[in-house]
C-alpha cells in the first residue's frame, strides 16, 4: 500500500505563516483517514524533516508562497516544477528549504513518486497564533483539493 | 578602495539575517549584523497559562524546538520552586543530548561544509584513491570505492543535466577552496550519508518525546512520558534498548565519520584558526541536572573575559545570583522603543521599525550583555567551562580531540575553532546520551517510577528563569507569573547573544567582531564572510520561511 504524506509547514506564531501547520491540524481533526495517510506537522523544519519526505510515495506539501496574486490564492506545483527550477528558490547561498531538500532526496535516489506543493498567498505575518479570516476560509477548499488528490490514487 | 558588501539573507536554515561588511584592501574593516525579522513571542505569551508556555515557545524556531520547550518549562519550575523527579531529569537529559547530536551533524555537513568543500571539484576525483585516503582516516565500513563511485556518478548526472539544485548556489572554483578532488568527494559522500544519521537521532528524540519535531511529553514538574518497563504501551525495556541502539549508531558516525572529516578541514585550512575570534568573552551555563533540586549538574558553566580560558567565574547551578543579575539587554541599536538597557524580567518588547541605519538602529535583535560586556555563547564557551571544571571524563574527550587535530584549547577562539568545538561537543553529547539511558534504566530498576510532580499554579506573583545550554549556546527564558497568568515573558536566545548589534556604548556583537580582519578575495563572492558567520551556526529565532518563487538577489556590492 502506498504511503501518503500530507506535510504542513510553517510557523504558527506569525499568523498566516503557519498556514501549513493549521491546515495539518484541520485536516486531521476533520477527517478520518485510512492508515496509509499520515499528516505531518513539520513546523519550520527543513532538512531535519527529510526522512519524512523520503518515506512517502505520495507527498503533498502545504505552505505559504510569495508570488504575484491575492492573499488566499492557491497555486499547485508539481514535482517537475520544483525539480526543473521553475520555482527558483535561491534564498541564500546554500539555503536549505523544501525544494533543496527534495533535490537532495533525488540525488539520494529516495524522492517520492508524486510530489505536489499547494502554495497559498498569505495576508498577514503579524505575531499571533491564528490565521487571518481570509486564509482560514480557505482551509475547507484546500482540504477538498487534497482529498480528491488522495482519492485519485489507485493502489 | 573601500567596498560595502551586503549579504541578505545569510542564514542557511531559519530566519533572516543580514550582514554588512566594509572591505578595504581585501580585508574586513567594519561589520554590522542585522536580524531582519520581528519575533513577537513575548507579545503572544502575555496573558496565557504558564503551563502552556513551553508548547508555544517551542514554535519559536524550526530547528531548536526542543531547546525552547526545555528552557520554558524550567522557567516555570524555577518560579514555583518545583522539584523534578530523577526519571524526568534523565529523560529530559537524553532528549537534550540527542537533539544536540542531531543538530551538530546537520550543522557541520549541511549548513557549513559547503563553505569548505567544492562539490564540482569532486567530479575530478579518482575513486580508488579516495577510498584509500578515507580508509586511512577511519575504519568506518561505508568508505568503499564502490560507494564513492556511486556518489560521483550521481553527482555527475546532476551536473550534466544542469540540475545541481542545492549545490547550484555554491561558490565553486573559488580561490579559497583548497581540498583535493578526492577529499571533496569523500566529504560530499558523507554529506549525503549524514542525512541518515541525523534521522536516527531524530528517531531517538521521538521515542522519548512522543513526537519530533515539537516534543509532546513535557509538563511542569516533570515529563508526561508513561514509564513502565514491563508494559508494552509505555516506555518499556524494548523501547529503551532500541533507543540505545540508535544512539550507538549515531555515536559511531560522530566518531568515525564526522570527526575525521573535521580533522581534514582543520588540516587543510589551518589559517582559519587565526581568523574569526570575536568578542573574546564567553558565557556557558551548567547543563544536565542530576538531582531533583537542580543543584548538581553534569557539565559546569562559566564566565570568561578577554580571551582568557582561566575562568573569571565557574557557574555551578542555575540559581547563581551573579549569573541571574548580570544579564541585560540593550536596544540602543535595535528597532524597539523604551529604555536603553533592561534586565530581562523588566524587558519590554515594543517594536518601532526604522530603516537600516548603520549609525543608528539596524536590527530586530536586542543586544544582550553580561556585566555590560558582549559575550559569545556556544560550544567554545561550553568546552572552556568543562575544561576548567572537574569533569575528568569530558575533559579527556576534549584533550584527546585537540591532540588529534593538533591544536591547543586557545585555538578554539576562531572560525575553524568553532567548527572543531562543535565536533568535540557532539562526541561528548553522544557519550552523555548513552550514560543517561543507563542511569534511567538503573533508576527504574531500583523501583523509582516517579516521573512528574504535578503542579498547580498558585495565586500571587512569581518570577523565574529557565537556563539551558543549547547546541547554539546559552539560552534563557524569563517569566513573571501573576494570578496564574503570564505577566511578562522574555527569551534571551543564543543567536541574539551572538548576532547582537552594537550596544549603547557602541560595543560590537560577536558576529560583528569576528568578521574584522577576515580576508575577502572576491567581493562578489564573499565566501570568507559566510565561513565565519556560519561557524556560529546562525539561526535567527524567528523562523519565517516563506517559499519565494520569484528569487532574490543575495549579495550586493557597493564601491564607497
Amino acid at each position: 500500500m502506498s504511503n501518503i504524506v500530507v506535510f504542513g509547514a510553517g510557523n504558527i506564531l506569525l499568523s498566516d505563516e503557519g498556514f501549513g501547520v493549521h491546515f495539518a491540524k484541520y485536516f486531521e481533526d476533520k477527517y478520518s483517514l485510512p492508515e496509509n495517510v499520515s499528516i505531518f506537522d513539520a513546523g519550520t523544519l527543513g532538512i531535519m524533516a527529510m526522512h519524512i519526505i523520503e518515506e512517502a510515495d505520495y507527498l503533498y506539501i502545504v505552505d505559504v508562497i510569495s508570488v504575484k496574486g491575492n492573499p488566499g490564492d492557491i497555486f499547485i506545483y508539481d514535482k517537475e516544477d520544483i525539480m526543473l527550477n521553475r520555482i527558483p528558490t535561491k534564498m541564500s547561498p546554500h539555503q536549505i528549504g523544501v525544494q533543496e531538500v527534495m533535490l537532495l532526496s533525488d540525488i539520494r535516489g529516495k524522492l517520492p513518486k508524486v510530489v505536489k506543493l499547494f502554495g497559498i498567498i498569505p495576508e498577514s505575518f503579524e505575531p499571533g497564533t491564528s490565521l487571518s479570516k481570509n486564509l482560514e476560509e480557505k482551509l475547507p477548499k484546500l482540504a477538498d483539493m487534497i482529498l480528491s488528490e488522495i482519492k485519485s490514487i489507485s493502489y | 578602495m573601500a567596498r560595502k558588501i551586503t549579504i541578505d539573507p545569510i542564514t542557511r536554515i531559519e530566519g533572516h539575517l543580514r550582514i554588512d561588511v566594509e572591505v578595504n584592501d581585501g580585508k574586513v574593516t567594519n561589520a554590522w549584523s542585522s536580524a531582519q525579522m520581528w519575533r513577537g513571542i513575548e507579545v503572544i505569551l502575555k496573558g496565557k497559562d504558564p503551563r502552556d508556555a513551553w508548547a508555544f515557545a517551542q514554535r519559536f524556531c524550526g530547528v531548536c524546538t526542543t531547546v525552547h520547550a526545555i528552557a520554558s518549562i524550567r522557567s516555570v519550575e524555577n518560579a514555583l520552586k518545583v522539584e523534578v523527579p530523577l526519571n524526568a531529569q534523565y529523560i529530559r537529559n537524553i532528549l537534550i543530548a540527542q537533539h544536540s547530536v542531531q543538530d551538530h551533524i546537520v550543522h557541520f555537513y549541511h549548513l557549513s561544509a559547503l563553505d569548505w568543500v567544492d562539490i564540482v571539484s569532486a567530479l575530478q576525483a579518482d575513486c580508488k584513491k579516495a577510498a584509500y585516503l578515507a580508509q586511512s582516516f577511519s575504519d568506518w565500513p561505508g568508505n568503499s570505492q564502490q560507494e564513492f563511485e556511486a556518489v560521483k556518478a550521481k553527482l555527475n548526472a546532476f551536473v550534466q543535466n544542469g540540475r545541481l539544485g542545492i549545490f547550484a548556489s555554491g561558490y565553486w572554483g573559488h580561490k579559497a577552496m583548497r581540498l583535493s578532488p578526492e577529499l571533496n568527494l569523500i566529504l560530499a559522500t558523507h554529506y549525503l550519508k549524514a542525512l541518515d544519521y541525523q534521522r536516527k537521532a531524530a528517531q531517538a528524540v521521538a521515542i522519548l518525546g512522543g513526537k519530533n519535531p515539537h516534543i509532546q511529553n513535557l509538563c511542569v514538574g516533570g515529563v508526561a512520558t508513561a514509564v513502565n518497563v514491563d508494559n508494552l504501551a509505555t516506555l518499556n525495556m524494548e523501547r529503551l534498548l532500541y533507543l540505545k541502539s540508535l544512539m550507538k549508531e549515531t555515536a559511531e558516525f560522530v566518531e568515525k565519520v564526522y570527526f575525521p572529516d573535521l580533522a581534514i578541514l582543520a588540516d587543510h585550512y589551518r589559517d582559519w584558526f587565526k581568523y574569526g575570534n570575536g568578542v573574546d568573552n564567553y558565557l556557558a551555563v551548567p547543563e544536565f541536572p542530576i538531582d531533583t533540586k537542580n543543584e548538581n549538574f553534569e557539565l559546569a558553566g562559566g564566565v570568561f573575559y578577554g580571551g582568557n580560558i582561566k575562568p573569571f567565574r565557574i557557574i555551578k547551578d542555575h540559581k547563581d545570583e551573579y549569573l541571574i543579575n548580570s544579564i541585560t539587554e540593550s536596544i540602543a541599536h535595535s528597532w524597539y522603543v523604551g529604555e536603553d538597557k533592561l534586565h530581562p524580567w523588566d524587558g519590554v518588547t515594543e517594536p518601532n521599525y526604522t530603516d537600516f541605519q548603520a549609525e543608528g538602529k539596524y536590527s530586530w535583535s536586542k543586544a544582550p550583555r553580561f556585566n555590560e560586556k558582549p559575550m559569545e555563547v556556544g560550544p567554545v564557551a561550553q568546552l572552556f567551562a568543562i575544561y576548567a571544571s572537574d569533569n575528568e571524563e569530558a575533559k579527556q574527550i576534549i584533550n584527546d580531540s585537540l591532540l588529534r587535530i593538533g591544536i591547543k584549547i586557545n585555538d578554539l577562539q576562531s572560525t575553524m575553532g568553532r567548527l572543531v568545538a562543535r565536533g568535540i561537543r557532539a562526541k561528548i553529547m553522544s557519550k552523555l546520551s548513552l550514560k543517561f539511558v543507563d542511569k534511567l534504566i538503573d533508576n527504574l530498576a531500583k523501583g523509582d517510577s516517579e516521573y512528574a510532580n504535578h503542579t498547580n499554579i498558585p495565586e500571587g506573583e512569581f518570577r523565574g528563569v529557565g537556563f539551558h545550554e543549547a547546541p547554539r549556546g546559552t539560552l534563557s527564558h524569563w517569566i513573571i507569573i501573576e494570578d496564574k497568568k503570564i505577566k511578562n515573558y522574555q527569551a534571551v536566545v543564543p543567536s541574539t547573544w551572538n548576532a547582537s548589534p552594537r550596544d549603547e556604548k557602541g560595543l560590537l556583537g560577536p558576529y560583528e567582531a569576528s568578521l574584522l580582519d577576515n580576508p575577502v578575495h572576491d567581493p562578489e563572492k564573499p565566501l570568507e564572510v559566510l565561513r565565519t558567520i556560519h561557524s556560529f551556526d546562525p539561526c535567527i529565532a524567528c523562523a519565517v520561511h516563506t517559499i519565494d518563487p520569484e528569487g532574490k538577489e543575495i549579495v550586493r556590492v557597493r564601491v564607497l
